[in-house]
């Protein structure tokens, strides 16, 4: 193996981790390991991909799943002729007691290359490279082992959310729960794809949105409060007479809804103006608090860029209730996706047909009011860049 | 949402044997059903092993015994 890679072997330099590395040492236990080196060699050096689909593959009843992989010089390359990925779907919120993992581990080493992805940016575990005869017998000891696969294809894409209240004090809801249940819910649209294209839902428990729902999600479910901000202002003087620089923060209000009156040591808050960033609450956490009157706020549109260009999603509930067994939000799904399904074309994204169709179709069709938090199109450019 | 009942059962049956394949929004636009509940009855008719999914880049039911 030594010299046979030269470009890849630079990858190895340097102060990070290394995929070559680690593929390398996956290569002594398994061929296809050095084979999947040789075929990325080659595309270093031909500046193409060698890998193509090709073919349905999957499981006894799903859909969805499998994603079929082949090597485009089969003859060159025999153990990586078929190299396909089979997605996982996650505990929610990502948590694994250590014999889980050793389970997949076990399971994946006896039926593909023993390589894994911990996890796509659906947050699929991704099992990547296994053989077409060995699907059915690694998916039968993956659901043995408690675990099913995720969604792939023009269907529901497995649900996210953030770790919520397991680890975070600004969970407003529980994502935990909520991605548990929908995922229970809709495991049909999970396994069978029969939309115009893929759908995604995440889910996070505040604004400051760690899993990016709103870039990344055709439904983005944010936790929020309604009633008002919780003030200390004893707190906030106390920020204030170590040297915290309380303009600063409320200079950054993007909506002014908060001000420092300085003679008086009181910050006023104005609740209706606030758009429940969460900034200030960040910046002073001792002091701000979010409200206790708690739920969410149901985005929908983001997506990445393919057919159109990237958009981020935009507000259509300002305010739901999240409770047990969310009957009020699965009501909605259902709505928008027959809505979609109805009028989609094939490979159109929820956003870029209601950019076509107009949201005010939208709105009558689903059965949702305007609410003055509904801006009139998703905005077309997630990347910000800012200039001096 | 609608209950899914034994007669929207037979109604879909009785479309899937009109046709080699078809989608379950056209099963549901054929029969004048809410597509949710037909959705719905064709998972209900797959368990029971008189339909079956096929894909197709998307999905597809038929009935089980045709070919």
């Amino acid at each position: 193996m030594e010299g046979e890679t030269p470009l890849l072997d630079e990858l190895e330099k340097g102060r990070w981790p290394s995929f070559v590395k680690e593929i390398k040492r996956a290569a002594k236990k398994n061929k296809a390991a050095l084979d999947l080196l040789k075929v990325q060699e080659l595309s270093y050096k031909d500046k193409i991909t060698h890998w193509k689909h090709g073919g349905i593959v999957g499981v006894t009843g799903y859909g969805g799943g499998v994603i079929g992989r082949y090597c485009d010089q089969p003859e060159k390359f025999p153990e990586v002729a078929m190299f396909h990925t089979l997605r996982v779907n996650p505990p929610a919120g990502w948590f694994y007691k250590t014999d889980a993992l050793r389970k997949i581990c076990d399971i994946w080493e006896k039926y593909g290359s023993g390589m894994t992805n911990f996890h796509g940016s659906t947050g699929d575990i991704i099992l990547l490279g296994t053989k077409t005869e060995n699907l059915q017998p690694c998916f039968d000891e993956l659901t043995e082992a408690g675990f099913d696969l995720g969604g792939s294809g023009s269907a529901l894409r497995t649900i996210s959310g953030c770790v919520g209240p397991a680890r975070c004090e600004w969970a407003m809801i529980d994502t935990l729960d909520i991605t548990y249940n929908l995922t229970m819910e809709f495991q049909d649209e999970i396994h069978r794809p029969r939309w115009p294209y893929k759908f995604k839902i995440k889910i996070s428990g505040c604004p400051n949105d760690c899993v990016a729902a709103i870039a990344r999600a055709d439904f983005t479910v944010i936790g929020t409060w309604r009633d008002s901000i919780r003030i200390d202002q004893e707190a906030v003087r106390d920020y204030v007479e170590k040297g915290f620089d309380i303009e600063s923060v409320v200079k950054k209000c993007p909506t002014e809804a908060i001000s420092w009156d300085r003679e008086k040591g009181v910050l006023n808050f104005v609740a209706e103006d606030c758009t429940r960033c969460m900034h200030c609450i960040n910046k002073m956490p001792k002091a701000l608090r979010p409200g206790l009157d708690r739920g969410a706020t149901i985005l929908v549109g983001g997506k990445a860029p393919i057919v159109k260009g990237a958009y981020l999603s935009w507000v259509i509930v300002p305010f739901m209730k999240m409770e047990p067994p969310y009957m009020e939000v699965k009501e909605l799904l259902r709505k928008i996706w027959d809505w979609w399904d109805e009028n989609g074309r094939t490979r159109e994204r929820l956003a870029e047909l209601i950019e076509r169709l107009g949201l005010k179709q939208f709105l009558r069709d689903i059965g949702l009011p305007a609410v003055p938090q509904i801006v009139y199109r998703p905005r077309s450019n997630p990347y910000v860049f800012l200039r001096r | 949402m609608g209950e899914v009942t034994e007669e929207l059962k037979k109604k879909i049956l009785d479309y899937l044997k009109t046709v080699s394949k078809a989608k379950n929004k056209d099963v549901a636009r054929a029969i004048g059903e809410e597509k949710h509940i037909v959705d719905k009855a064709i998972a209900e008719l797959s368990k029971e092993g008189k339909v079956e999914y096929i894909y197709l880049g998307a999905s597809f039911v038929k009935l089980k015994d045709s070919t």
